[in-house]
């Protein structure tokens, strides 16, 4: 009977560490779909305010078209950037985290600013246009929105960070690496000003 | 029944729960152990009888009669049985510890992003909105299950500064606002009455027992192993299976008891709170008219969070015995006696204008001040605590409906929601409040200070009473930082908070709401135990919360005695000790602050008796101001009793006129 006593022991004990294996495991696959649901949430919050952004630009364009006498190429680049950034933050929003579709929207987006920067710089040589007040008001609310924008990106970013740090340290990697967690790709806009100092040519 | 009642009264629940719980779990090992005796003994002595057959028939008896009482055997199934049932929810608890958006996303939830342009997204979220401004709360997260069609919806989460609640796609797609509005004032019902917390005890231990069924599964299909045990072991394992199927029954059997109980004391709240029985019996029949697919829930663990679905969200056998709602016709007669019976056939369909909506468009954008300096009659005050009324959710759609929409929006995503609370701290003194605006910029960035200054055109006119409600809108918002933003959003308040100098209670306790309601996301659950049942030993915290609020309450510093000794008179009383009237000094922010906290650990009948005397404290010139309500709601808040917005006598009656 000492026997069977001892088996039966042996038996519950394997039982409980399978036991707690499997609690780990679940555990760790939920906390993995805890923290990828976080990042995806936290790109919704990035897109309401891009598509803010996108259609206040429209309007910029059109505010400075009755001004910039000159350099009108300069108007269509950043209506040109724009859609091509629209495009690319729809496919981003469809699939947040994507290594491409992020890594396309951050050259998007740091090709619109980049345009974006060279039509203020333009503006500064006409007087009238800067005085307008729908263009004051415009310039206002897409400072606005911008500093929105890397505000929500640093929280993507910072989730982004967790989730990927999760799904990478042992032993949560063989459940990621077993269920297809992909890694999540990072939202990195250059900003011109920062790389170089602007060039301005009249 | 007033809200401390409910609150009890699920509290006691809880704890029968648990006695039922320990006796069933005792019942189990019982039988448990008597199952692994009978198959072991009878296993080992065939194996035995074959291979010792030499042996006389004395001892096989023996053997018999030793097996059935076995004390080590005993103590193995008893610490194994434990070890699984602890375990199992232990491990389901610490997942449901998380709070309500860890149940809401485990039930395939999405999360609305707060600042949602959808249509339909947009009505659901203000109509929550709107219920969190009327009683009293924080804006609670609102899931979606976009793969459910049925109608149903579920609150989640321990307190409510954690709380959730998820609705069903067709709960957002079919209901009209008015019956959307009745299925958030159930679930919020649910909230207020403390119900949510009985709704996780009950998950773990259900969980935990449920495990041993599971073991009984892998038992059973663990044939082989050693010849010794080859047929015992699927043998335990099935009875295990059973054994645990069973417990689970049981359990199952005790949930939907309790919950039938608190089924129809949600749907009476959620009556009472809009006061348009339509709405719920309208989503009822709705739920009715769906015919098969009614309120089914087909997610993969609805079956674990069937007791806080608004309608049954699983089919029901036993004529009923388990289900976890009262049958639709019944609740619906309960609500509207004169209901004939009849669903009126539900499709998908684009919906009807609802007369609410139009209402609602036609308030036009109005003044942020509210009447300022009003006189409030402190009877309603306690009466009204966690049991909003039709004349709260009228006051608290007007009320958002007269912040400017740059407001609303602001609130409604990260940084626009933080510069808002910065916005709400700074002085109205231009000295101090270039002081701040510098504190600012070294605790953020120059671009927080500078989105904080855009909206201080639009904060600036905020009436007093504004403020609290705007800061519960602006908690969805501040709930899309990130765990590193957070940090530096705490330091910066703190900053703003401390650079004057002096007390400031309103600014602290604003300070504390947002925190409170956000600490749950970044660092876990707060779960508070009740630590006192008596008020003695918290005399020194009722002083100091007592006398803090006396100075609030007038310049003259008899007067503030005087109103001290208004609220002191109660408690001394209560506490049977004397209570202390501290100088402005000894009751500064971070005292009345241990003293909340500890406060807070009390049942709910203790944090009435306080609260009451903090009313008596504000009331005793006769009047309470503006800020002295406030400050009594943000206090309330605190204790983790939500006290719905003040009202003006004549705004009551037009709002029952209405």
């Amino acid at each position: 009977m000492t026997g069977l006593g001892l088996g039966l022991m042996i038996l519950l004990g394997g039982l409980i560490i399978l036991f707690f294996v499997v609690m780990f495991v679940i555990g760790a696959y939920n906390r993995l779909v805890a923290l990828r649901n976080r990042y995806k949430n936290a790109y919704a919050q990035i897109d309401v305010q891009l598509k803010r952004r996108y259609d206040l630009i429209p309007n910029l364009v059109e505010t400075a078209k009755g001004y910039i006498k000159h350099e009108r190429e300069t108007l269509e680049n950043v209506t040109k950037a724009r859609n091509i950034a629209y495009t690319a933050a729809q496919t981003a929003a469809a699939n947040p985290g994507d290594a491409n579709a992020m890594k396309s929207l951050g050259s998007a987006e740091t090709g619109l600013a980049g345009t974006l920067s060279r039509l203020m710089m333009v503006s500064e040589s006409y007087p009238d246009l800067k005085a307008n007040q729908n263009m004051m008001q415009l310039t206002e609310e897409l400072t606005s929105t911008e500093n929105k924008i890397s505000f929500a990106r640093q929280a993507y970013n910072d989730s982004v960070m967790t989730y990927n740090t999760q799904r990478e340290v042992f032993p949560a990697n063989l459940i990621a690496n077993n269920f297809n967690f992909a890694a999540a790709e990072l939202f990195v806009v250059d900003k011109p000003e920062e790389k170089a100092a602007p060039k301005v040519q009249f | 029944m007033d809200f401390f009642e409910r609150q009890e009264k699920a509290r006691r629940n809880t704890k029968l729960l648990v006695v039922y719980f320990v006796t069933g779990v005792a019942l189990l090992i019982l039988v448990v152990y008597l199952v692994v005796a009978i198959v072991f003994t009878a296993s080992g002595l065939r194996h035995r009888g074959r291979h010792y057959n030499y042996y006389n028939n004395d001892t096989q008896i023996e053997a018999a009669q030793h097996s059935l009482w076995n004390p080590r055997l005993f103590l193995g199934v008893a610490l194994g049985t434990l070890a699984v049932i602890g375990i199992g929810s232990a491990f389901k608890t610490m997942e449901l510890a998380q709070g309500g958006s860890a149940v809401s996303s485990m039930m395939g939830g999405r999360l609305l992003s707060p600042n949602s342009t959808d249509l339909d997204e947009r009505k659901l979220l203000n109509v929550v909105e709107e219920m969190a401004l009327a009683s009293g709360v924080a804006v609670p997260p609102v899931y979606v299950m976009d793969s459910e069609q049925g109608i149903n919806a579920f609150a989640a989460g321990h307190t409510t500064s954690d709380a959730t609640i998820t609705v069903t796609r067709g709960c957002m797609k079919l209901l009209t606002r008015d019956e959307l509005q009745g299925v958030i004032a159930h679930e919020f019902s649910h909230v207020l009455n403390g119900d949510m917390r009985l709704n996780l005890r009950l998950l773990g231990a259900i969980f935990g027992i449920l495990c041993l069924a599971v073991i009984g599964r892998i038992l059973l299909q663990a044939r082989g192993g050693n010849s010794r045990d080859r047929n015992a072991l699927p043998l335990l394992g099935l009875a295990l299976l059973v054994i645990g199927y069973v417990g689970v029954f049981f359990g199952h059997l005790i949930q939907a008891a309790v919950s039938r109980q608190r089924e129809f004391l949600a749907d009476a709240s959620a009556v009472q709170f809009t006061r348009n029985p339509l709405g719920i019996t309208g989503a009822l029949k709705k739920i009715g008219g769906l015919g098969e697919m009614g309120s089914r829930v087909s997610a993969a663990h609805s079956e674990e969070v069937s007791h806080m679905f608004f309608g049954n969200g699983l089919a029901t056998p036993l004529f009923g015995l388990l289900a976890t709602h009262p049958p639709l016709e019944e609740r619906i007669r309960a609500i509207d006696p004169a209901f004939d019976g009849n669903f009126p056939h539900t499709r998908y369909a684009p919906e009807e204008e609802s007369p609410y909506q139009i209402a609602e468009a036609a308030i036009p954008a109005r003044r942020t001040a509210m009447p300022p300096l009003v006189p409030v009659a402190m009877a309603a005050a306690m009466s009204n605590l966690g049991t909003p009324n039709t004349a709260h959710l009228h006051y608290a759609v007007e009320l958002r409906n007269s912040f400017p929409p740059a407001l609303k929006d602001a609130a409604r995503e990260a940084m626009g929601a933080s510069a808002l609370v910065y916005g709400l701290l700074l002085s109205t003194d231009p000295a101090m409040r270039e002081t701040q605006l510098r504190l600012l910029a070294q605790n953020t960035s120059d671009a927080i200070r500078q989105e904080t200054q855009r909206l201080l055109p639009v904060v600036d006119p905020v009436a007093t009473n504004a403020k609290l409600p705007l800061v519960d809108l602006a908690v969805p918002g501040l709930r899309q930082l990130s765990p590193a933003q957070y940090l530096q959003f705490s330091k910066a308040t703190q900053a703003l908070i401390e650079a004057d100098g002096e007390v400031d209670l309103f600014e602290y306790v604003l300070q504390k709401i947002v925190l409170r309601n956000l600490d749950t996301q970044f660092s876990g659950a707060r779960k508070v135990v009740v630590q006192f049942y008596a008020l003695t030993p918290l005399a020194p915290d009722c002083s100091v919360l007592l006398s803090a609020l006396a100075h609030v309450s007038s310049e003259d510093p008899a007067q503030c005695q005087a109103a001290f000794q208004q609220g002191a008179r109660i408690l001394s009383a209560a506490a049977r000790a004397p209570m202390t009237y501290v100088t402005s000094e000894q009751c500064n922010l971070s005292q009345v602050d241990t003293a909340l906290n500890r406060l807070n650990q009390t049942v709910p009948q203790i944090k009435k008796t306080v609260l009451n005397a903090c009313v008596q404290v504000v009331a005793a010139d006769g009047v309470i101001q503006e800020m002295e309500a406030e400050l009594l709601r943000a206090i309330a808040d605190a204790l983790d009793c939500p006290m719905p917005p003040f009202l003006q006598p004549q705004q009551q009656a037009m709002a029952a006129n209405a």
